[in-house]
């Protein structure tokens, strides 16, 4: 049975169908969900083995990238995340979703309503939207299992990517290896040099996991590199494989 | 009860983006050194909670402790310059209904009204009165939609009685009341007013205002193109109007891909498995003059509305946007009264291009900017749109009497009014005050949850037909919906961002994010749950009947009764002098430079031919994951390419290709080949890229000085150049727009007409993406070769003709046949698989091309010229349709190109410089890192490092 996937639809989700797209393509079935209808009870997230919250632009990003939304999901569907994660079940937020992940206290620590961290303006203070190169570090990430170490070329497009937490909490981090993502210079290391840090990420966070590696949030957009066509650069023969797609099959391979 | 006040600022050690930013303008285009730091704070407003509850929003959703703080009913930022910046009351700031949602889903009772807006301090020596004023007026405060806070509101909820609909007595006046009634808000000309007149005469009773505003929206030269509609008069002879001239050349094409041509609110051609292609390209040049960033929005999402009310419904899947505008260098002295400088014209209609298109999460990956000094008075800004349709669904059923009339989206304010009568008019510097109601701040989330609901409901056929609501309001879309079989409509019905408004306020109102539906009665239960679903507000606005007459009421009583046949038809048909007075030839020879690295370095840094890189990076052109082609690629990411290549369905390798081109000098001194440039620069973009010249599709849009003599004259000859591309290529025209307004007068009798301007855009369809070729070099050691024909000595026009100052009347003339051929052959090459990169020749010449396929590319490229080249003219002409082609040797390119004017030029080389031979001999290199800075510098001047 292929693993379905639930993708989090609001007002101003906009990354939906990439998405859903990747993740057939890594074999689930994909359904576009609302949270109007989780609401509503006309879906249920528990008939769901993953869980997407894709990018865009939820409810316009008004007063923070992803807090309205965050809101609404801490305020109406605390009990069912809570469940849906209390379930071994991975989640995963790109862009905006990693926003609304962080915003809801999923991230890092699984404790709604607590917020330990911060995606802010970008350190340009302009959305830009660039290919960037990311260090895969050791991690208990499911998404990412196998791949430490290696480099995956992605884009960015974000306008308030750059992570921030404090001095203690980005040590609690990279202690217990949940930093999964670093933005990296040509030569393959984290960087905090512009362009190749793209917002300014304190220590190069890209993307980060909880403590089990099931729940994944990251502010480049894997999904947009999942056939090899999709980089601008395919032409030149620099890429054997689409480097976005491992992420999601690890995840169905998980479910399976 | 009270206004409960939040502020909410970042921590003093914690870096704020948008006092950066605006420090940054404030030392770069302002010159003022000695303000040394701004602090900005968001203020939120809240109406009918109490002060537990504003702490408890704060906290919970408008702080964040990890780097930011509040205070409540209590200042927040010290210090003695603080100044707030909020919408005017009445213009919809999108934030307040977020806030208002989430207070609800919070659990607070009680809020009626909500807004934000934001504060600044500034520090330093230079932060006083004056220059704070001087901020104020040119960098934060748009007068149009902006405000300075001197103090707090006494309530956020804001009232009003509707105005009585009034009877215009029309019967009784002469011409001049008649012109004085029209002026500055019907914008019609004395046959016009005067065949309303008599209309009502024969009705024996005098208008409502709704009836005679709704004559003169539909009547306007914006939504009735009369102009176009004209016959011409020209050297002596009477000529088929300017539209049925583009359709007639179309319909003789007869082109097999083309499933709907000029009829809809976009064309449409055909894709592959079933599904169907449109394009719709829009001009928002008044709006943008006078307030760019929303203009700007609203004309992104005016033209989403067109490609999303195509057919059934469409999914919007790549905007373009195409501007010009005066050069940002330009001194403040030469800008017109009630004309905004260019520097911020451009860098707000950016913004405003960006925030509807990156929230709506549609790509906006092709376009170009353009600078000449006679658009200091008015800019030309042009966005597109393109979408995705099944065939089976792309075209609009008819209403039927009994079906309902039903508006879903966003409310009706007083937003617009008169938009489709004042971009008609001409801008004079009296626009800003008078028109100011004209333009509103894009809510492109309310339009994104309306486009989710529209197609979700197109999916499951709920809907009948579908037509966006743009200039002209409920007026317009209804007016057509029904104009064949008659529509009852109940105004009390639209939902109202605010009371207030009058009758025909609602009718007309240009609110934008609304779409006008047609649906069964049997669908309303189904649709209406779509979109309760999607947060969609939608209501039942009237039905359709089968009388032939619009109608329509306002709490029972009747506030316009016309006739569909007098409103569609009783415009007067008009005989339009069209002359053009050729000016003397003369030929434009500059001779070679001093210094030739200079020269090179000169034209590389044109506004013209820079790279617009930082404006691509700010939009969101990945999107929908759907590039097969961006616009920028290559080893670092900064080659641009000609065309954008796109995989709208996922798992497919079949492409849409879309590409445009546009040149305004050349008009001015030719129109027909200045036109003949733009077509052919559009296509050869398209088929550099690897688009088959059988496969593609063209938009026209006509920006023109208002239409005298003269200005039909030159239009006369771009139609003409058009149809007659169409006839030679048979590449059709399947959509188009113009906009005939582009002329400014001053008090005390200055015009300044804007140079003419005709884009033509390009969309179409690629069977295998992995078919297609971008700019940039792929190798050191290939072969060059110029492939196409071109006649080097017309340089009239040049980039590098305008640099030195030199002027004539010897434009490069395209021959579409001979073009043709030459797409043919170089179409049958990319296929082949054996050209590595090619890139067409346009503003910049060959030597901007090879520029860009270096960087891109990261090598060099040495390049010989023969005896008889002239080394100015073979490097800087700028003849469309010619490219440049890197195959892996020579041999390879003769036999691609056999037939076909071919001329080798040169090879890439490892080391990072282009060095140009003459006779053997070398006539001078320039390491591509110099050119590459002069290139990337100027709009690195304008948007920040």
């Amino acid at each position: 049975m292929k693993p379905m996937v639930c993708i989090l639809r609001a007002d101003g989700t906009n990354c939906d169908l990439e998405t859903a797209y990747a993740f057939e393509k890594a074999g689930a079935g994909c359904r576009m969900v609302h949270v109007n209808q989780l609401r509503s009870g006309e879906e249920k997230l528990s008939d769901y083995q993953i869980m997407a919250l894709p990018g865009g632009f939820s409810y316009g990003d008004d007063v923070h990238s992803g807090k309205i939304l965050a809101v609404e999901l801490t305020s109406f569907l605390k009990e069912s995340l809570q469940e849906f994660v209390g379930a071994g079940k991975p989640v995963l937020g790109i862009c905006n979703g990693f926003q609304v992940l962080v915003r809801t206290g999923l991230l890092p620590e699984r404790r709604l309503g607590d917020i330990s961290c911060a995606l802010v303006n970008n350190d340009s203070g302009r959305f830009e939207c660039r290919w960037v190169s990311l260090v895969i570090e050791d991690s208990p990430c499911i998404f990412t299992r196998g791949m430490a170490g290696s480099c995956a070329s992605v884009q960015v497009a974000h306008g308030e990517g750059k992570f921030l937490a404090g001095d203690d909490v980005l040590d609690a981090l990279e202690s217990s290896g949940q930093v999964v993502f670093r933005y990296a210079g040509p030569e393959g290391r984290a960087t905090m040099d512009y362009p190749h840090n793209p917002n300014g990420s304190l220590r190069s966070i890209a993307g980060i996991c909880d403590r089990t590696g099931l729940v994944l949030g990251l502010m480049p957009h894997p999904e947009r590199f999942v056939d090899l066509h999709q980089h601008p650069n395919w032409r030149r023969g620099m890429y054997s494989m689409p480097q976005g797609l491992p992420l999601f099959v690890n995840a169905v391979k998980y479910c399976l | 009860m009270a206004i409960q006040e939040v502020r909410v600022a970042n921590l003093p050690e914690m870096p704020d983006t948008v006092g950066e930013g605006l420090l940054y303008d404030i030392h770069h285009t302002l010159g003022i050194r000695d303000i040394t730091g701004v602090r900005t704070a968001k203020v939120y407003r809240f109406e009918g909670i109490g002060e537990k509850d504003a702490d408890y929003l704060a906290e919970r959703l408008l702080a964040e402790k990890i780097f930011q703080r509040y205070s409540i009913n209590r200042p927040l930022l010290e210090g003695p310059a603080l100044v707030e910046v909020a919408y005017k009351p009445g213009v919809m700031n999108p934030e307040a209904a977020s806030l208002i949602k989430s207070a609800a889903d919070l659990g607070i009772k009680g809020l009626r009204a909500a807004d934000s807006s934001r504060q600044y301090a500034f520090y330093g020596p230079g932060a006083l009165a004056g220059n704070i004023e001087l901020i104020l007026k040119k960098l934060l405060v748009n007068d149009t939609v902006e405000r300075v806070v001197k103090e707090s509101p006494g309530t956020l909820i804001l009232e009003g009685e509707p105005g009585r609909t009034k009877i215009i007595p029309i019967r009784k006046m002469t011409g001049n009341e008649l012109m004085e009634l029209s002026k500055d808000k019907l914008f019609l000309n004395l046959e016009e007013m005067m065949a309303i007149k008599n209309y009502f005469v024969g009705l024996g009773r005098d208008p409502t205002d709704c009836e005679v505003e709704t004559l003169a929206q539909t009547w306007s030269e914006h939504c009735g193109h009369k102009t176009f509609k004209a016959d011409i008069l020209a050297g002596g002879k009477i000529k088929d109007p300017f539209l049925k001239r583009l359709q007639d050349a179309t319909i003789n094409a007869s082109h097999p891909l083309v499933l709907s041509a000029f009829v809809d609110n976009s064309g449409v051609m055909e894709f592959f498995d079933g599904w169907a292609l449109c394009g719709k390209v829009e001009t928002h040049n008044s709006p943008s003059a006078i307030e760019p960033y929303g203009g700007a929005m609203t004309g992104s999402g005016g033209v989403f509305r067109d490609v999303m009310g195509t057919g059934q419904g469409a999914r919007v899947i790549a905007s373009t946007d195409m501007f010009c505008f005066a050069p940002p260098e330009i001194d403040q002295s030469a800008v017109p009264p009630g004309c905004l400088h260019p520097k911020y014209l451009l860098r707000k209609v950016v913004a405003g291009v960006r925030d509807y298109g990156n929230r709506m999460g549609i790509p906006t990956n092709n376009g170009s900017v353009h600078f000449h000094e006679d658009f200091r008075a008015k800019p030309t800004v042009i966005v597109g749109a393109y979408g995705l349709l099944p065939v089976d669904r792309c075209r609009k059923g008819r209403p039927e009497p009994g079906d309902l009339a039903v508006v879903i989206g966003g409310r009706t304010g007083r937003d617009g009014i008169h938009g489709a009568t004042f971009s008609s008019g001409e801008m004079t510097h009296r626009t800003v005050d008078l028109n100011a109601g004209a333009v509103q701040i894009g809510n492109a989330i309310e339009e994104k949850r309306m486009s989710d609901a529209l197609l979700a409901a197109g999916g499951e056929g709920l809907v009948q037909a579908v037509t966006d609501c743009g200039a002209g309001g409920f007026g317009s879309a209804l007016g057509e919906m029904g104009s064949e079989t008659g529509v009852l409509v109940r105004l009390e019905q639209a939902p109202l961002k605010y009371p207030g408004l009058s009758p025909w306020e609602i009718w007309l109102s240009e609110s934008q994010e609304r779409m006008v539906l047609a649906v069964r009665p049997e669908h309303w239960s189904r649709l209406s749950g779509i979109c309760r679903t999607y947060n969609v507000e939608a209501v039942v606005l009237g039905t359709f009947t089968k009388d032939k007459r619009l109608r329509v009421t306002h709490r029972g009583e009747m506030v316009c009764d016309l006739d569909m046949e007098f409103l569609h038809h009783g415009l007067p048909r008009r005989v339009l002098e069209a002359r053009w007075t050729a000016p003397e030839p003369r030929p434009a020879v500059p001779g070679p430079p001093r210094d030739w690295k200079e020269a090179y370095c000169k034209v590389m840094s044109h506004p013209d031919v820079c790279s617009k890189e930082p404006i691509v990076r700010m939009y969101d052109h990945g999107v929908q994951g759907t590039n097969a082609m961006p616009p920028f690629g290559g080893v670092a990411g900064d080659g641009p390419n000609d065309a954008v290549v796109l995989t709208p369905l996922y798992g497919r390798p079949c492409g849409v290709v879309i590409s445009h081109g546009l040149n305004p000098v050349l008009n001015n001194i030719n129109p027909y080949y200045g036109s003949l440039w733009a077509a052919a620069e559009a296509v050869a973009n398209a088929v550099a890229a690897g688009a088959g010249p059988g496969e593609i599709c063209l938009i026209d849009n006509f920006i023109w000085p208002y239409p005298d003599p003269e200005s039909l004259g030159a239009l006369d000859m771009a139609v003409d150049a058009c149809a007659d591309f169409v006839k030679a290529t048979g590449i059709p025209f399947i959509s188009g727009k113009d906009s005939l307004s582009s002329t400014y007068r001053g008090a005390g009798g200055t015009v300044i007409k804007i140079p003419p301007v005709l884009c033509v855009s390009v969309f179409g369809r690629i069977r295998d993406v992995r078919h297609t070729v971008s700019a940039p070099f792929k190798k050191a050691g290939s072969a060059l070769a110029l492939v196409g024909r071109r006649d080097p000595s017309a340089m009239a026009g040049s980039v590098y003709c305008r640099l030195s100052g030199t002027e004539g009347t010897n434009l490069p003339q395209v021959d579409p046949r001979a073009l043709m051929d030459t797409l043919r052959s170089l179409h049958a090459a990319i296929e082949s698989g054996k050209v590595l990169a090619c890139h067409d020749i346009s503003e910049g010449g060959l030597a901007a091309a090879l520029a860009e396929m270096c960087i891109g590319g990261d090598v060099g490229a040495e390049v010989w010229m023969e005896h008889g080249d002239v080394p100015e003219e073979f490097l800087f002409n700028e003849t469309s349709g010619v490219f440049l082609v890197e195959t892996e040797d020579e041999k390879q390119l003769l036999e691609l190109f056999g037939g076909t004017p071919c001329k080798i030029i040169g090879r890439t080389a490892r080391d990072r410089s282009i060095c140009v031979y003459r006779n053997g001999g070398k006539l001078f290199s320039v390491g591509t890192d110099v050119l590459k800075e002069a290139w990337k510098r100027p709009m690195k001047e304008v948007f920040g490092p």
